[in-house]
């Protein structure tokens, strides 16, 4: 049985029983996981912690169901961080997710051999984006999830995610070129 | 989306978002290695008669006609798609140790879950959502030092 049939680029998961088959997958989709996680949650370990839970519940009991993957463990990780909102300050969690920014140092993205000083100018002016853009960069850039997908997920009109996509898109570019202008 | 905006999605995607710890991956690992000598019993299709009961269906729009069946609705893939897939944990009972056929000890847990899951047709915006109830008794072998 194949169990993840539609993402080109999943090693497929051949067998049920194989009890490794899930590093291949998680080696190549985990780094975005984990990024569009530490969207929605205040710490690198609750980014982790929801990741874990997400995708430990998917292999476990969801993965035969078909469709994206991908996609389906981003709808449970965006769940868990929900969950753990909730459980951690007793707010509405739609609130409280509109309110986080993430505040742990750890670095979003790797460094690269060279133009570290560009990826940190960038992560910086990612990170003060308004939440509800910056989600909908993440998960497009980094997600690769399509802007309809991107609606279904955070409930959202189609329109106003695409809205929301140029308006990070701008602000990034903004803030980038000022950044550039004064060295 | 102007030249710019090109430039820059390029140069966004090409930022490698952190790879997970060493620590991370050994903790998920940890998680769902098998467990050697546990025995783990499922009664998830002997709860089903309960679950006709519990089955939820949510229609915005007619869905095509399918056979009654045990087993999850078979919907046009084209059409329905999974997008969600919850399991809620409703009740968790440790019950104490017990002894196996062999003599080992062995201490037996019993969890209660709700399983939901959600297609969604993104053309006509209809969904179905699928619950079932689901028991899980686990006999884990233990050890005294």
């Amino acid at each position: 049985m194949t169990l993840f049939r539609k993402t080109p680029n999943s090693p497929p998961m051949e067998d049920a029983h194989a009890d490794d088959s899930w590093k291949d997958w998680f080696a190549l989709h985990g780094p975005k996981l984990l990024l569009c996680a530490r969207q929605w949650t205040r710490s690198l370990a609750d980014a982790e912690d929801v990741v874990q839970d997400a995708f430990v519940r998917f292999w476990r009991n969801q993965r035969q169901l078909g469709g994206e993957p991908l996609a389906l463990v981003l709808t449970s990780i965006r769940r868990a961080s929900f969950d753990l909102a909730r459980r951690e300050f007793r707010r509405a969690a739609r609130e409280e997710l509109a309110e986080t920014r993430p505040d742990d140092a750890a670095p979003w993205f790797e460094t690269p051999l060279e133009g570290e000083d560009r990826r940190r100018a960038i992560e910086a002016a990612l990170r003060r984006l308004p939440a509800e853009q910056r989600e909908v960069l993440v998960l497009k850039i980094w997600g690769e999830l399509t802007f309809a997908q991107i609606a279904e997920k955070l409930d959202t009109p189609l329109n106003t995610v695409a809205s929301r996509y140029r308006y990070a898109l701008n602000a990034l570019r903004s803030e980038l070129t000022a950044a550039d202008c004064h060295g | 989306m102007d030249e710019d905006f090109q430039q820059l999605e390029a140069e966004l995607k090409r930022l490698r978002p952190l790879a997970p710890s060493h620590e991370f991956r050994a903790r998920l690992e940890r998680t769902l290695a098998p467990r050697p000598r546990a025995r783990l019993l499922r009664f998830s299709w002997v709860a089903l008669p309960i679950a006709a009961a519990v089955a939820t269906m949510l229609t915005l729009a007619p869905v095509p006609r399918r056979e009654k069946n045990s087993a999850p609705p078979q919907l046009p893939a084209a059409l329905f798609k999974p997008v969600a897939a919850e399991n809620v944990l409703i009740a968790s009972r440790d019950e104490g140790l017990v002894t196996l056929a062999d003599g080992t000890p062995a201490r037996r847990t019993r969890q209660s879950y709700v399983d939901t899951i959600t297609w969604k047709n993104s053309r006509t915006k209809a969904s179905l959502k699928w619950s079932v109830p689901r028991e899980e008794v686990r006999v884990v072998p233990v050890s005294f030092q």
